[in-house]
């Protein structure tokens, strides 16, 4: 009695199945870690444990994400389509301005938080596509000199000044 | 009396909060006119602006940035059919229309008028339903809170997003970040890995900043080259007679359903504007005119939508239950300034209250005179190359993130927070679920603690209360409707069933 593939793939979703195994392996992560808390002294031993709500809300989403990978035969009954939103690739620029900015937050304790935002407000623009230097130019000097005098000069914040040393 | 005068006096007697809230409305129909960027995102970044503000003026100018925000997103929808935030899709539906054929000015009216008349509607129900729930709120004690907190949280289930599962999902991942840090009972760590910076639990503003500002950033990444057919405006023209007999049963009904929709835990504007339309079609007597420039389908949802945002100030201020996406970053905010909110904050400062009613009012009007004389300038703001304005929000999201505490952990939060967010969105799991999660994380905990220690740990003596017991109905049928509902219907409708029975 063994199924058509065809109609076990329609059962079975197979994006949302790597989805949910992937947050069932968060979940069982999670829930190590819970088991890895800190013993209660005995005086407060008669209240409620610390890993018990966090093991608790991780059962939960657990038995949620059960539900996931066939959650598309509810949307076709309806009528829609569960993978509008992703039907097309994730394309080349979201993975590099991801990458672009993870490494100027790796930057800001050498640059600074002045440069930092002169570097976002220069190579991101170009990295877009942006060719208009007269644009670009102004626009990487001075956006960030008056949102750090707004917050360094006005809302008093502390900025991180760098290995170079540079702040207003 | 008393509190009603003060309260308003702390907003009408101060130039100073004139100014800032003036300043937010105009922030907020500029974000909400700009497609990709909305109310939720710039009340995330204006969040640290406030920080060094009294929490009056701080948090009017939150309200006020949430209702023009809302307002905002109609100018594109209509002269640009791209609706600049999600409340005004189906604005668009009908005001594009109109506009094409012409008539732009008075698409932008019909919407300005509509959307200050729920506005100002749903704020009148606020001031008055406030007081009163807080009132009954009162009587609450841990359990009560328990169960409605947990009501809150199944109401995730049917927030505006394709997937009732993947917004429980994600709710209760946000409430799982909530347990992060010190247990408030027990003093054991929990999911710190390390960072002392974590034993406080995890900042709100970070995660916000990231999910609205980052993620979209990385969304926006992929449409860089979206072009917009422009339909110029000339001058904006309030509803005349014949407009005003058409739409004003359609202004006060949405207004009504508007204001009832915010007040419902979780739902928020979007859900109402599009009920707003189907509400204005089903009782239209034109409805083969709609999708075609039918002046009622611009009224239905545009009062629709605005009155949700009077209605989502209830529960945010009077349970401390956000009403939607953005009134959980205005709760944030008044937990920054250190209020809880909650029936106590009515009951004990009740100006300030009625200070944040005198905020949004003063919004709603202030948005009536920029809708009618500057939506013409405020749809050229889609002319900002994208290039150069999402670097820009770049810049004030890792300054938002990092500014909080000054610290570096922050910042990488907040870009984890954008990534996460990213992905998330994608697979069709709701950011403003996580949000919601995450806020009252710490409250469904904390009341489940304090009812356990009440009964001994015995679970079923939450059940003694009829309260509970009414929020666990209220809960159950909120978490299977979303599935059961169309089986039901199914089941109603089938055909030749349903016409015997009847």
């Amino acid at each position: 009695m063994s199924q058509d593939p065809q109609e076990r793939e329609s059962v079975l979703h197979t994006t949302d199945l790597v989805v949910a195994l992937i947050i069932l392996a968060i979940c069982g992560i999670l829930y190590y870690v819970t088991t890895t808390f800190d013993e209660v002294s005995n005086m407060l031993a008669q209240n409620i444990p610390p890993e018990f709500f966090p093991q608790l809300v991780i059962i939960i989403i657990a038995i949620l994400t059960l539900g996931v990978p066939f959650e598309h035969l509810l949307h076709k009954r309806r009528g829609d389509n569960i993978d509008s939103e992703r039907s097309d690739r994730i394309k080349r620029m979201p993975y590099v301005t991801a990458a672009l900015l993870v490494a100027l937050v790796v930057g800001i304790p050498y640059l600074g938080m002045l440069l930092t935002m002169i570097g976002v407000c220069a190579i991101l623009p170009l990295l877009w596509g942006e060719r208009r230097l007269k644009l670009i130019i102004p626009f990487a000097i001075l956006f960030p000199l008056a949102v750090a005098y707004l917050f360094n000069k006005i809302l008093l914040v502390f900025f991180e000044p760098g290995i170079f040393g540079i702040a207003l | 009396m008393e509190p009603v005068i003060e309260g308003l006096s702390l907003i009408l007697l101060d130039p100073f909060n004139i100014m800032l809230i003036f300043g937010s409305v105009l922030i907020g129909v500029l974000v909400g006119a700009l497609p990709g960027l909305s109310s939720p995102m710039a009340i995330a970044l204006l969040l640290p602006f406030t920080i060094t503000l009294e929490p009056v003026p701080a948090v009017a100018m939150m309200a006020a940035l949430y209702c023009a925000g809302t307002f905002g997103g109609s100018i594109t929808a209509i002269l640009i059919n791209a609706p600049g935030a999600p409340p005004a899709v189906a604005t668009a539906l009908d005001g594009y229309p109109m506009a094409k054929r012409g008539e732009a000015g008075r698409a932008l009216g019909i919407a300005t008028f509509s959307s200050v008349t729920g506005g100002v509607l749903s704020l009148i129900v606020f001031i008055v339903a406030a007081p009163a729930l807080a009132a009954v709120a009162l009587k609450f004690r841990p359990p009560e809170y328990f169960a409605l907190a947990v009501f809150a949280l199944s109401m995730l289930a049917s927030i505006s997003g394709k997937s009732s599962l993947r917004n429980l999902i994600s709710g209760a991942f946000g409430v799982l970040l909530g347990t992060v840090g010190i247990h408030l009972t027990t003093g054991v760590e929990r999911f710190t890995f390390g960072f002392p910076e974590l034993t406080e639990g995890i900042a709100f503003v970070p995660v916000l900043i990231g999910l609205f500002a980052i993620g979209e950033l990385l969304n926006q990444s992929q449409a860089l080259t979206a072009h917009y057919e422009r339909i110029r405006a000339h001058v904006t023209k309030l509803p005349d007679r014949n407009d005003l007999r058409l739409i004003w049963k359609t202004v006060l009904r949405s207004s009504a359903l508007g204001t009832f929709i915010g007040i419902l835990p979780a739902e928020g504007s979007t859900v109402a504007a599009i009920m707003g339309y189907n509400e204005a079609k089903r009782w239209s007597k034109n409805k083969e005119q709609f999708g075609t420039g039918c002046p009622e389908g611009i009224a239905g949802p545009e009062a629709a939508n605005n009155a949700a945002t009077g209605g989502a100030m209830v529960p945010t201020l009077a349970l401390g239950i956000p009403g939607s996406g953005s009134t959980a970053l205005i709760l944030v905010a008044l937990i920054m300034h250190g209020f809880r909110p909650g029936p106590f904050l009515v009951q004990q400062t009740p100006e300030f209250i009625y200070a944040i009613f005198g905020a949004m009012l003063i919004a709603n009007f202030m948005f009536l005179g920029i809708g009618l004389v500057g939506a013409k300038v405020f749809s050229q703001v889609t002319l900002i190359p994208r290039t150069i304005l999402w670097p820009a929000v770049v810049v004030f999201s890792m300054i938002g993130a990092y500014a909080s505490a000054s610290d570096l952990l922050d910042v990488w939060i907040m870009l984890i927070a954008g990534i996460a967010g990213f992905i998330m969105r994608r697979h069709g799991f709701g950011l403003a679920p996580l949000v919601m999660g995450l806020i009252l994380g710490s409250l469904v905990e904390e009341a489940f603690s304090q009812s356990m220690i009440m009964y001994d740990n015995n679970f079923l003596g939450l059940f003694e209360s009829p309260i509970v017991v009414g929020f666990f109905v209220l809960t159950f049928f909120s978490l299977f409707w979303p599935f059961a509902g169309p089986i039901v219907k199914r089941m109603v409708t089938r055909p030749g069933v349903g016409a015997k029975d009847s």
